[in-house]
């Protein structure tokens, strides 16, 4: 009998099986997208405050908006956000009856702040702002809000999309509660972005 | 143990959407009285209040935490550092 040479094996620190960060690979890829949408809107942000410092004068923005309507704007999204993870919380407690029902109280949140959005834009419209110009002397004033709350709101568009699909997959009973997670740090995120707009945007 | 009356964690969900709305409100009149670093520490405070609560970070093991805070903490950084200097020499030109 030959005496085989052993075969060297590489060794990896890790031993392979649950992921280091002490989540399953979906979670930690929402993570992971949750990070990279964040720097979409960090780099709006950005902008939006490097056009501030260059510009000589800016719209003030309590003459433009009507800041109690975008105060409850806020509090539509916050509270849907409460609602999220209740609906999460229930659903890790196996409760399907309060899933759904706390689903769709944060799907109604997600369009009544919608439609709050879409009202504010058409009162600006009326108004003559554009992606080009707006009656306060700023032209980029109207082109970064289109712009910013545009992309918020599609990103709302989105998740009350997701949310519908989780809700009816849970009605069939066919959705596990690390789904209903999923979906709910997507919407946390919706509304920590909103958090982010609203100070930056509407306050300073 | 999770009482079956009371899922998981739903009085902590409630008790910060109330701070939530509490930050708001503050931040409001900062925002009336202009006072931008009070209010980016409102920013901060409400960031880490639906990102520890609602996004369960306070319960997730620490290397998933760093991985979301150092990706923004140097996100934050490289922007200040390439907007900051140039806007402040335009806002010195004006």
């Amino acid at each position: 009998m030959s005496e085989t040479q052993p075969v060297h094996i590489l060794e990896s620190p890790w031993g392979g099986g649950v992921s280091p960060f002490g989540v399953e690979w979906q979670k930690l890829m929402m993570w992971i997208f949750i990070i990279s949408d964040a720097l979409l809107f960090a780099g709006f942000l950005a902008g939006y405050g490097f056009l501030r410092l260059a510009s000589p004068s800016w719209p003030l923005q309590s003459e433009v908006f009507d800041l109690r309507l975008i105060t409850l704007m806020t509090f539509v999204l916050i509270s849907s956000s409460a609602t999220m993870a209740t609906a999460v919380g229930a659903a890790q407690h196996g409760n399907q009856k309060m899933v759904i029902r706390f689903l769709l109280l944060t799907i109604l949140g997600g369009l009544t702040f919608l439609g709050l959005q879409a009202y504010e834009w058409s009162h600006l419209i009326a108004q003559g702002a554009s992606l080009s110009g707006n009656p306060w002397g700023v032209p980029l004033f109207s082109a970064s809000f289109f712009v910013i709350t545009g992309f918020h709101g599609s990103h709302v568009l989105s998740g009350i999309i997701i949310l519908t699909v989780t809700a009816i997959r849970t009605t069939l009973g066919r959705s596990r509660a690390e789904g209903v997670e999923l979906a709910g740090l997507f919407w946390h995120f919706v509304d920590l972005v909103w958090v982010f707009i609203f100070t930056f945007f509407y306050l300073i | 143990m999770t009482n079956p009356q009371h899922p998981f964690r739903i009085k902590l969900y409630w008790i910060t959407w109330a701070w939530l709305l509490v930050l708001t409100v503050v931040m409001l009149f900062l925002g009336s009285a202009k006072l931008v670093p009070l209010l980016l520490v409102g920013i901060m405070a409400k960031a880490s209040f639906i990102g520890a609560n609602f996004m369960h970070l306070r319960f997730e093991r620490i290397a998933l935490v760093v991985i979301v805070v150092v990706a923004i903490i140097f996100t934050a950084a490289a922007l200040f550092a390439g907007i900051a200097s140039d806007g402040v020499h335009i806002r010195n030109l004006l």
